[in-house]
């Protein structure tokens, strides 16, 4: 267990270190002078005392390239990513750790609820194949997964926000309400909360519906579904604990895959909503080319999708014994 | 010939996205013949409803959506397959090559692909679009083909791995012929359903991924795409002041689109996994089985009338 798990564990720093390497790179690599580019980019918004530490975050002082990246490395790891233009002088870290929590909610949350709910639909529509859900129900989900995220976002907001005004069409949480650990906070913050993970739900069920489908289809095939049914036990024991274990195998795998296209549609639904997330933010920066925010949140990202990359792994690992040996 | 029409026979998906895709193709083609109006000039007031003047109603600006939306539509899909046509010429060469090599290449592009494959694409894209500034549809195409390869290249070197140890690839080996004349003409060949369909997957991407990123602004704000379209929208709050065609009609034009692609890849998916196919058969299949049934406890229900009868005539408990 430790071999596969260590080598995975070493995967992910690998690939940390890869964009690590790539924030440190894209600013270098850009034709002229990067931070002319960025003053001229940012209007007049950059102070020349902010170009200076900007400088300085950036490593571009005095020095070999070796020696920049390195210090850039360990600041890094210092957890020292340098303070934002925007909201100079607070540090990135700061900002970060404000919006990190909501995305971990809305993404994680979403997630959860579209995997259980794909699943168990999948299981009944491989059940009921070709029958009403399946034919008609299930490709009708899939349609409306296919619809751009903006558009169903828009569509949800307008509809049940606005139209029908079930929920409050943004922020976190009511801001008169404090922050703590209180049950009204806790019930502003699901409110506002509704209609960002009706939509990333709604996106998303048909790809997990068809997903464990085809699985649960190409399960039921096997001869130890048909030991199984010959044995004499019930249909509901054969489809559960015999075809759904086996197929929901590929599901897991898929998750892992598919937690970056979570990260990317979340970033357009906190958007749309004006959630506080990481979303928000980056986007926020790129308005206002705030690069050591930009860079900030990039790396956070890639943190948070590998983090979930190796709890992905994890789960795989205690579903499927044959990898223990 | 006849193999192009046995792939479309009895596949309803392969069918139905092929021509959805197809008319899409064709609009952009023929644009400047079909569309009413110039699409970038204001010929009404804004946010006129659908009319028999303007069929999908005006923009914010005044511009008619149609012609629009089928001008952003030649962008659209131009970045759409240019940017799948690169992710799958990339995944192919580093697919097969790892297949094929082996060892320590194999192992080096397993890496470089699984790190792309685990990095968040989105969010890398948005960082290195600001840093570049605007960036027009052509740098678009070219960054969502970059980093849109990573999956494809992994599906096709599991396949030509499997083809790899098939033994007409080991006679042409014996023989002595060139290791690139083995890819090309004998390993190839039994890829290219593979190939459509990651080319399918790859330009599906893409033009979500080009909507989301003129959508969020980092696009050419000069040239009108679908994302553009739904950048305009959302800017004009055209869904809340009621406007609901400017904001709809590109997001339907990018779900039919996308839909036939998938569709599409559906229609790939059951061409190598027959199993997936055909509800027709398997409706005539319920129907028989259903019929099979009935005769059964029919036949079981009249020989346990006839047990209890004959154990009443008997005087024996019935069974």
């Amino acid at each position: 267990m430790g071999r596969f798990l260590g080598s995975r564990l070493l995967f992910y720093i690998a690939a940390f270190m890869v964009a690590v390497t790539f924030n440190f790179v894209l600013p270098r690599m850009m034709p002229g002078d990067p931070f002319e580019i960025m003053f001229a980019a940012a209007q007049g918004k950059i102070q020349p005392e902010q170009m200076a530490v900007l400088k300085e975050q950036f490593g571009f002082v005095a020095g070999p390239w070796h020696v920049q990246f390195w210090d850039y490395v360990k600041g890094i790891f210092s957890g020292d990513l340098g303070p934002s233009l925007t909201y100079y002088p607070t540090p990135v870290t700061e900002i970060i750790a404000g919006a990190l929590p909501w995305t971990v909610f809305l993404a994680g949350t979403s997630t959860l609820i579209c995997l259980i709910i794909g699943i168990l639909l999948g299981i009944f529509s491989a059940y009921n194949r070709g029958g009403k859900f399946d034919s008609i129900v299930a490709p009708a989900l899939a349609f409306i997964g296919a619809f751009p995220q903006m558009v169903s976002a828009m569509l949800i907001l307008f509809g049940l926000g606005v139209f029908l005004n079930w929920f409050p069409v943004g922020y976190g949480y009511n801001p008169d309400i404090d922050a703590g650990w209180t049950l009204a906070f806790f019930g502003s913050v699901a409110y506002h909360a509704a209609l960002p993970l009706i939509t990333m739900v709604i996106c998303g069920i048909g790809g997990w519906l068809f997903l464990m489908r085809n699985s649960m289809i190409n399960t039921l095939g096997e001869d130890y579904i048909t030991m199984g049914k010959a044995k004499g036990l019930s249909t509901r024991r054969v489809m559960v604990n015999y075809a759904a274990r086996n197929a929901a195998l590929p599901v897991v795998t898929a998750v892992a895959m598919a937690l970056s296209f979570v990260v990317a549609g979340a970033l357009i639904i906190e958007l749309i909503y004006n959630y506080p997330g990481l979303g928000n933010e980056m986007l926020g920066a790129v308005a206002s080319r705030d690069y050591p925010l930009l860079q900030g949140l990039l790396l956070i990202i890639v943190v948070c999708v590998l983090t979930a990359n190796f709890l992905a792994d994890l789960a795989y690992f205690w579903l499927d014994p044959r990898l223990r040996k | 010939m006849k193999n192009l029409l046995s792939f479309f026979k009895g596949n309803t998906p392969a069918t139905v996205g092929t021509i959805i895709v197809l008319v899409f193709v064709l609009l952009s083609v023929f644009a400047p013949w079909i569309t009413p109006y110039d699409a970038n000039k204001r010929v009404a007031r804004g946010h006129q409803p659908p009319s028999a003047e303007y069929i999908l109603g005006t923009t914010r600006s005044g511009k008619d959506v149609l012609s629009q939306v089928i001008y952003a539509g030649r962008i659209s899909l131009l970045v759409g397959f240019g940017a799948g046509l690169l992710a799958t010429i990339i995944a192919v060469l580093v697919g097969i090559t790892s297949a094929y090599a082996g060892g320590k290449v194999d192992a080096f592009l397993m890496f470089v692909t699984n790190v792309f494959l685990v990095m968040p694409g989105l969010p890398m894209i948005i960082v290195l679009a600001a840093f570049l500034g605007q960036v027009g549809p052509l740098s678009i195409a070219l960054i969502l083909g970059l980093f849109g390869w990573a999956g494809g290249a992994r599906v096709l070197r599991a396949q030509a791995l499997s083809i790899r140890e098939k033994e007409f690839v080991t006679a042409a080996e014996v023989i002595g012929e060139s290791k690139w004349r083995i890819v090309i003409v004998e390993m190839l060949p039994n890829m290219v359903s593979l190939i459509v369909g990651t080319f399918a997957g790859a330009a599906l991407g893409a033009v979500m991924g080009q909507a989301a990123l003129e959508f969020i602004g980092l696009g050419d704000p000069t040239v009108i795409s679908w994302g553009t379209m739904l950048q305009w929208a959302q800017h004009s709050s055209a869904l809340i002041v009621g406007a609901w065609w400017e904001a709809i009609v590109p997001g339907v034009a990018i779900a039919l689109f996308a839909g036939g692609l998938t569709l599409f890849n559906m229609g790939m998916d059951q061409v190598s996994n027959p199993q997936l196919k055909g509800s027709k058969n398997l409706k005539r299949w319920k129907k028989l089985n259903d019929e099979l049934q009935a005769q059964r406890k029919a036949k079981l229900a009249a020989s346990k009338a006839s047990i209890s009868k004959k154990s009443a005539q008997d005087g024996v408990m019935p069974v």
